[in-house]
């Protein structure tokens, strides 16, 4: 595979997924061939059309030669046509979440979730599931860059080894400046470096930073660690300000948990959400309350005071409360004692005593050891804040003589950006190992490209003691190197990294199991499951509580007071936030993730000042007028979007925008927000205070792919109250209610159905990606968006109900229904849309003509027509315009040609190949062989896709579910594509006082 | 009807009229020579300015249309305005609206020769034509509302390769299509025929030699013998009873690409009646438009009269009403039936983004057919003109507001959208008009805008002199030819 | 008089039948029954699968596991050639690309359209013959297309396989009388998505 190392050669191997069915060649020639109009079936064709004169007419028709080209030398786990699995660890962000790799002919096509980690399980996330575009961008380097210019690895080495030997010889500060690190061989690795040179010193760095939620940990149980938290064992969750359905910590294995804490009808949790934004977490709340980011302490801090004076310790502060929480504090309170050791209270706050009162409240309700859990704490997060401060601080003296930088983009995402650029300034030499000039690394002397994930051998331990491998799933594209070789040859001690692995493993997992002796098996097996537990040898030891939480309290007390002091006049609080699609902005070149709708304000291709209607309306504000934000020195400019369920006193915005140096999709797309935070009490505090608002008077059209939020009074999205749950029968099934003009279509041995679970779907769109991945789902840019001509084949439409200043609201996966009486069928003049004997509708791209009847005619509005071509057409230069970006697509899908319309498939390509696995196996399908690609991805398991002929499928038992439905029964269209009502299980603030 | 009451007298008798029958024809009767030289004129003399700046814009913007067209079939569908929730807007309006326009021609070449209406005579010929021009325009707009017209014969039914594999016969475009293209030929034929006497005259009076053989061979040999005309009239009366039907069947289907979806506002079974009252409220409206232009410019309002422009004022005024109708029908079933989703689109219709649109439709559509009732309206040449202006504005827009405002809202809220024309939207609707215009300009210069022998034959009747009925007219015609000679 | 009627004959009979050599060479395209290309080594089927029996599976063994057939790789060929003594120029080709590592580029002769999905394992595992499609592979020097390989032939065999009447009128009247009933390989989803 090392003929692999030249990016040229390899940028050449495949072209287009079609001229992969020949088979890939490992190496020398390019597999595909664009055809030789002068060969001999030229001549043919001639012939065949000699006798009429349209023949320069019809040159179109002429087939070009398609070449074969065989391996060269066979290989047993290379079959063209033939998709391969491996088994990897996530590096999209901190959480490490377990992954099989899907390859065809040698490429990465798609991420799904691997079933077999206990944390992630088979879920995924949006970011997760865009990950492999990221693999094939085109901003990535393709060789190691020395001062500017491209370079060779030798030549890199020996000025950076040289520069180091020199550096730690002399007692020089050596930095070595990096994001979270979930791998132990690495951390070993950077271990022994500073044990090495005591002048070297490791800093971790996030721009959204959890080291408050750390420290408060050490000062309250004597751990700096991060507990894993686990949802599904409590029965009363108070999130004060964490998103951690979208993007807080460990989404989605968090959402796994959550979703089967509720799933129990009978013991079902309840979730209270304090926060200021509307986020996804807060959309899937049992009661919500929007609070300013200023009086998330006090929240906490009211909390602790009842829970507190309920268990007979008094001495707690008081606090000014906020109004609109006020009400709710008590019922809360009293949820939380009634549960006691069942309840889990988190917070998203960067204040160390915020943090510090919330671990109090979890230790007085007797959580710590059943849902925080400090024994088998996340290794996740290790960032700190003050060493970041004390880092900067240094670089201002010039006092680094090296540094560092690993997986870190400070230039961009640092409050303090200037400050650090003009501290590398001062640094005598500075190493990058980012995959591209991004906006840090276009300043560093060296930049020496790391692996993307999927081209790297690594390990994860996300959780203490479950432990996970990362294998590469294809040789690297680019003369890149990982960061772990990089490290081992810079310190002397030049290795593979796989054997460094390998001996890591050896050396410090291996003895930690007693299952085999044999240390080749426990490698290939834990390389095939990808994760591997240490079960816990003896019991936990009883963690004690030392904090001291009154000081905290004070701490606490004392800022609230403060805040209300402070006249808020007509200034608002700015809250930054990860945007569920860019996270931190690390993801900002991709694409898929720049067109993915946010779950709430559907807001695609940039970020928005979200304000509260109220404050709309006394500013006068709609829906795309851009405003100056004033915040001491920085004014920032944003276009305003009215979000309901906002805090009246915040105006959030979404961070990881406004990237300058991110590559083609990512550049210039919103406004960078970074500078609006402050440092506060060396933690980074991603929220300000008095921060003034108005009005440029200009405007601008926002991407946002739904418009209108209200049902209309229409039984779109249907619910259920815990209390209907018990009474109601088992509803008819639907196939039955309503009599038909048509006569009873004929079917096949199957029917294939879909039932998605509405009370389990919390919005978090991984599924929108997958599909987006699976299907060749075009990206269509801004513009596009703007005219609503997104592609999605599954939308998540999300619709409000009450008050605007506090809604309710529903997510609904919708894509095509499937229907039985299909309304598209009947109008499409050519037939391009028909039905399948087993219950799909489906769509026939080369027989479409494009009248778009279909569409009008299509009462879920789920059809997507090309309106232009997207693919391999440099006004839509995504990743379909380049040779690179379009390994990425899955050859067993069309990729569809202008004028054609497509939509939702059920992933047919997949039911495909389940039957013929099937036959090569000799058996029938069986319930569960076939998944689509957005049930695979979603962590809520949510989505259930089987055969309805099969009465004990699965998906036919949800059907005679007491809570299913169709959308829109009522018009006959009798789909096979069906939901669970949602239920709702408020809780009664007034009732409970 | 009121005009024509008496009884129609038997061929050959000496027709006396008992009441005095309408004057279709103004001033002192013309001899034949002189209907002859009058209709014949504009062919020989040279245009004059008025001609050629007409043309000059109608080509001008026939080739910004074009052009349009031509950046559309290269970049796709995408340069409309069109999106994922409304999927027809300009495309559609357009085809239908023409379709409309084609509507006359043959309602008054066809049911008004069975009824034996006198006064199409003068009229016919230019309605036809203009019959011809709007569904050639109207027949465009499928092809380039694929975006891929190279594609469309996919929807001919044709033997092939693939199994085979036939057309959806289900599907409204393809009854869509094999409606139109009949259409188009029945008018054709209809048209040509009506011509063949008078491009006889044309041949029996052109001075040049490639004129002479030109009309030789379009008139394909005809001689004014009794044999002929009497063939002539037999066949004329067949194809008038073919075509009679189409003019229902046509719109009847164009109706049904939406009355049989399930969209509300689309959904409705009034909806064939009311287009085929729509197609002739708009067809006479242009007929109108057209007819007040020419005959002042090509001299022959002494041919086309005030008494021709009252009766079409008369039947636009009547399906005008229908309309007007319709339109309370479609909300009052709305409303009766109870189903929530029509009710809104009805309501939206009328109040939500597109209001403007609804109501310059009833203003045009409703409010001002019901002028006509009075005689000074339908008599002032100025006030006819602007009805028939505003006739045209109001079906194009009644086309518009039945397909974009019911697809902006549709069942699904989340999918509720908005439709903005882009340039290449309205630049192709002025280029259909320029099209037509075109068309319609160069057919006055070449071929007789009037009926030649019709109105001979009327004048005919109107004469107090003995005449075969059918006959005579073309014998008297030779021989006043000869005369000429 | 004569002339006349000769003139009509011809000015219909000629149009009439240019134009029906024109429907038939339009039908025709994008048919390439009978392709027949120079392959960069002169292989021989007849020798291999006639002569030396050697089952079509052996060297295309992806067929039975694979949407392709795939074309054995080099390696495959040396397999037996690096024992066999017999040596001609073809065979020299043959070693000397494996001697530079350099992969030998066929010449694809069935293609099909890019949007049709078709998988070789689906129809080897349910007993077709490969002959059915590819003819008497056996017996030929170069391999040469033997079947239209158009929508219509491959219908034509999932009908008959399906018990469903190929002619069309037949197939109108089932309609007609309600019997025809859903053949999952007439769905248009089976090979195009």
């Amino acid at each position: 595979m090392d003929d692999h190392r030249s990016g040229d050669e390899v940028r050449l191997h495949w072209k287009s997924p079609e001229d992969l069915r020949n088979g890939s060649n490992r190496g020398v020639e390019p597999a595909f061939n664009d055809g030789d109009w002068l060969g001999g079936s030229t001549r043919r064709d001639f012939l065949t059309l000699a006798g009429f004169s349209l023949t320069a007419a019809l040159a179109a028709c002429r087939a070009p030669i398609e070449k074969a080209i065989p391996l060269l030398v066979g290989s047993d786990d290379i079959t063209p046509g033939v998709a391969s699995w491996y088994a990897t660890t996530c590096g999209a962000c901190p959480a490490g979440c377990g992954l099989l790799v899907k390859t065809r002919d040698g490429r990465p096509i798609k991420i799904e979730g691997n079933s077999s980690s206990a944390l992630s399980g088979g879920g995924t996330c949006a970011t997760g599931q865009a990950a492999v575009l990221s693999l094939y961008d085109d901003a990535r380097l393709r060789s190691p860059m020395v001062h500017g210019k491209a370079s060779s690895w030798s030549k890199a080495d020996a000025v950076i080894s040289n520069t180091l030997r020199g550096a730690f010889a002399s007692r020089q500060n050596v930095v070595l400046l990096s994001r979270n690190i979930g791998s132990p061989s690495t951390n070993a690795v950077i271990e022994e470096w500073s044990q090495l040179n005591p002048h070297f010193r490791h800093v971790i760095y996030e721009p959204v930073s959890l080291s408050a939620l750390r420290e408060a940990q050490s000062e309250c149980f004597g751990r700096a660690a991060v507990p894993h938290y686990r949802f599904d064992k409590a029965r009363v969750i108070v999130s004060i300000d964490a998103d951690f359905l979208g993007t807080w910590l460990s989404p989605v294995e968090f959402t796994r948990q959550y979703v089967r804490g509720r799933a129990a009808e009978t013991r079902r949790s309840q979730h209270v959400q304090y926060e200021s934004r509307f986020s996804v977490t807060g959309s899937n709340a049992d009661l919500r309350v929007p609070i300013p980011p200023s009086s998330h302490g006090a929240v906490a801090l009211g909390l602790l005071r009842r829970v507190a004076k309920a268990q007979g310790l008094d001495g707690c502060p008081e606090a000014p409360e906020p109004a609109s929480a006020l009400a709710t504090l008590d019922a809360v309170a009293g949820l939380l004692l009634k549960h006691h050791g069942q309840s889990l209270i988190v917070s998203g706050s960067q204040d160390v005593a915020v943090q510090t009162v919330v671990a109090t409240l979890n230790q007085f309700l007797g959580n710590i050891g059943t849902t925080v859990d400090l024994a088998q704490p996340s290794l996740q997060r290790r960032e700190n804040d003050s060493a970041m401060a004390a880092l900067l601080d240094d670089l201002d003296r010039g006092e680094i003589d090296v540094l560092l930088l690993h997986g870190v983009n400070p230039a961009y995402d640092h409050p303090d950006a200037r400050r650090f650029l003009a501290g590398l300034k001062k640094v005598r030499f500075s190493v990058s190992t980012s995959d591209r000039m991004d906006e840090t690394s276009r300043f560093a002397d060296a930049v020496c490209p790391d692996h993307h994930f999927l081209e790297s051998w690594g390990d994860a331990e996300p959780v203490q003691s479950s432990f996970s491998l990362a294998q590469p799933a294809i040789a690297p594209l680019f003369n890149t190197r990982s960061a772990v070789e990089s490290l081992l040859s810079w310190s002397g001690r030049p290795l593979d990294h796989y054997a460094y692995l390998r001996d890591y493993w050896r050396r410090a997992l291996f003895p930690l199991q007693k299952e085999t002796a044999d240390f080749d098996a426990f490698w290939d097996n834990t390389l095939r499951e990808g994760v591997f537990v240490v079960s816990p040898t003896s019991d936990p030891v009883p963690i004690a509580f030392r904090g001291d939480w009154k000081r905290a309290a004070e701490a606490v007390a004392g800022l609230a007071r403060a805040s209300v002091a402070s006249p808020h006049g007509n200034t608002y609080e700015v809250d930054l936030y990860e945007s569920v699609a860019l996270r931190d902005g690390r993801h900002a070149n991709n694409p898929w993730l720049q067109e993915l709708p946010d779950p709430i304000s559907k807001m695609t291709w940039g970020n928005v000042a979200a304000v509260s209607p109220a404050t709309a309306a006394a500013l006068a504000l709609a829906d795309g007028d851009i405003v100056v934000l004033r915040s001491g020195g920085t004014a920032t400019e944003l276009p305003v979007l009215v979000q309901p369920g906002q805090d009246a006193q915040t105006i959030s915005v979404a961070v990881g925008y406004g990237r300058i140096a991110a590559g083609k999709a990512g550049n210039d797309v919103g406004v960078n927000v970074f500078p609006l935070a402050t440092m506060n009490n060396g933690s980074h505090r991603l929220w300000m205070p008095n921060v003034s608002i108005e009005r440029t008077g200009r405007r601008a059209e926002l991407a946002t792919t739904q418009r209108h939020f209200s049902m209309e009074g229409r039984d779109i999205v249907q619910e259920l109250s815990v209390a209907d749950l018990s009474r109601s029968e088992p509803a008819p099934l639907a196939e039955h209610h309503l009599p038909s003009l048509w006569e009873p279509r004929p079917e096949g041995d199957h029917s294939w159905g879909m039932v998605i679970d509405l009370d389990s779907c919390t919005g978090c769109s991984a599924c929108v990606i997958a599909c987006q991945s699976e299907n060749n789902v075009p990206v269509v840019g801004k513009q596009e968006v703007q005219r609503t001509r997104e592609m999605h084949w599954i939308r998540i439409d999300r619709y409000y109900s009450g008050a605007p200043e506090n809604p309710e609201s529903v997510h609904q996966p919708m894509m095509c229904q499937h229907c039985g009486n299909a309304p598209c069928e009947t109008v499409c003049p050519v037939l391009a849309t028909t039905h399948s004997s087993d219950g799909l509708n489906q769509q026939i791209y080369n027989r479409c003509v494009g009248t778009r009847y279909c569409a009008n005619n299509c009462p879920y509005k789920v059809r997507r027509f090309n309106w232009f071509q997207y693919a391999q057409n440099p006004s839509f230069d995504f990743h379909m315009d380049s040779a690179l970006g379009r390994m990425v697509l899955n050859p067993d899908v069309t990729v569809r040609s202008r004028g054609v319309m497509e939509k939702c498939s059920l992933c047919v390509q997949r039911i495909q190949a389940g039957k013929v696995q099937a036959l090569q196996e000799k058996r029938v399908v069986a319930d569960g062989d076939i998944k689509t690609a957005c049930q695979q991805a979603c962590p809520a398991e949510a989505i259930v896709f089987g055969d309805l002929k099969d009465p004990h499928s699965r998906v036919s038992e949800l059907r005679r579910d007491h809570r299913y439905y169709n959308v829109l029964d009522e018009l006959g269209t009798r789909p096979n594509v069906g939901y669970l009502k949602k239920i709702r299980n408020r809780i009664e603030t007034q009732e409970l006082k | 009807m009121t005009l024509d009451s008496e009884t129609i007298p038997p061929p050959g008798e000496i027709a006396i009229p008992l009441v005095p029958r309408p004057r279709w024809v103004e001033g002192d009767l013309p001899s034949f020579a002189q209907i002859t030289a009058d209709v014949a004129r504009p062919l020989d003399v040279w245009p004059q300015k008025g001609w050629w700046v007409c043309t000059a814009i109608a080509l001008a913007a026939l080739a910004a249309g074009a052009g349009m067209v031509v950046y559309l079939f290269a970049h796709g569908i995408g340069v409309w305005g069109l999106n994922n929730e409304v999927g027809w807007a300009f495309d559609i309006t357009n085809f239908v609206f023409w379709i409309g326009i084609g509507h006359a021609g043959t309602l008054i070449s066809a049911i008004l020769l069975l009824f034996r209406q006198r006064w199409r005579t003068s009229i016919n010929r230019s309605a036809e034509a203009m019959t011809i021009f709007a569904v050639l325009c109207a027949s465009l707009f499928p092809l380039i509302h694929m975006g891929r017209p190279w594609v469309f014969f996919f929807i001919m039914p044709y033997p092939n390769q693939r199994g085979p594999l036939w057309v959806n016969f289900r599907s409204p475009l393809v009854w869509d299509v094999v409606a139109i293209n009949t259409y188009l030929t029945i008018s054709l034929v209809f048209w040509y025929l009506g011509m063949i006497p008078d491009l006889a005259t044309l041949r029996d009076r052109a001075r040049v030699r490639w004129r002479r053989t030109l009309f030789a061979l379009l008139s394909l040999g005809w001689n004014g013998s009794q044999r002929t005309w009497r063939r002539y009239e037999k066949v004329s009366t067949i194809l008038a009873g073919l075509a009679a039907p189409l003019v229902i069947s046509v719109h009847t289907i164009v109706s049904m690409d939406f009355a049989t979806s399930l969209l509300p506002g689309w959904h409705a079974t009034i909806f064939p009646p009311y287009f085929v009252a729509g197609a002739i409220y708009s067809g006479f409206g242009m007929v109108l438009t057209l007819l007040i232009l020419t005959r002042k410019t090509m001299g022959l309002d002494r041919y086309i009269t005030g008494a021709h422009l009252d009766a079409m004022a008369k039947v636009i005024l009547l399906t005008g009403s229908i309309i007007g109708y319709a339109y309370l029908t479609e909300f009052f079933s709305a409303w009766y039936k109870g189903d929530l989703f029509e009710r809104f689109t009805m309501i939206s219709r009328a109040t939500g983004p597109y209001a403007w649109c609804f109501w310059i439709m009833v203003l045009c559509n409703v409010v001002t057919p019901q002028l006509l009732w009075q005689k000074r309206v339908r008599t002032s040449v100025k006030a006819l003109f602007i009805v028939s202006i505003l006739v045209n504005i109001g079906m194009w827009f009644e086309r518009f507001v039945i397909i974009v405002t019911s697809l902006h809202r549709t069942f699904l809220p989340s999918a509720w959208g908005m439709f903005t024309p882009t340039i290449v939207d309205i630049g192709i609707l002025i280029g259909s008009f320029g099209l037509f215009f075109t068309c319609f300009l160069v057919f006055i210069r070449i071929l007789p805008m009037v009926a030649i022998w019709e109105v001979k034959e009327l004048v005919g009747e109107q004469t107090p002199r003995t005449f075969g009925f059918a006959g005579a007219a073309g014998d008297l015609e030779n021989e006043m030819e000869g005369a000429h000679a | 008089m004569r002339v006349r009627t000769a003139l009509l004959a011809a000015g219909t009979l000629i149009p009439a039948l240019a134009s029906g050599i024109m429907l038939r060479n339009l039908s025709r395209i994008g048919i390439h029954q009978g392709y027949a290309p120079e392959q960069p080594i002169a292989f021989s089927h007849r020798v291999h699968a006639g002569t030396n029996q050697i089952a079509c599976l052996y060297c295309h063994s992806a067929a039975r596991k694979s949407r392709h057939a795939g074309i054995p790789s080099a390696s495959v060929c040396m397999n037996c050639h690096s024992l066999l003594e017999k040596q001609t120029v073809e065979i020299e080709k043959l070693k000397e690309a494996v001697q530079q590592k350099r992969p030998i580029v066929w010449i694809k002769i069935h293609n099909l359209p890019e949007f049709v999905y078709f998988n070789h394992s689906q129809h080897v595992l349910s007993g077709v013959a490969c002959r059915k499609c590819h003819g008497a592979v056996e017996t030929m020097d170069r391999v040469e297309q033997v079947s239209p390989l158009t929508m219509g032939w491959c219908l034509d065999c999932h009908r008959t396989h399906a018990g469903v009447p190929t002619s069309g009128f037949a197939r109108a009247a089932l309609n007609l009388r309600g019997q025809s009933r859903p053949v999952p390989g007439l769905d248009c989803g089976k090979c195009h998505y």
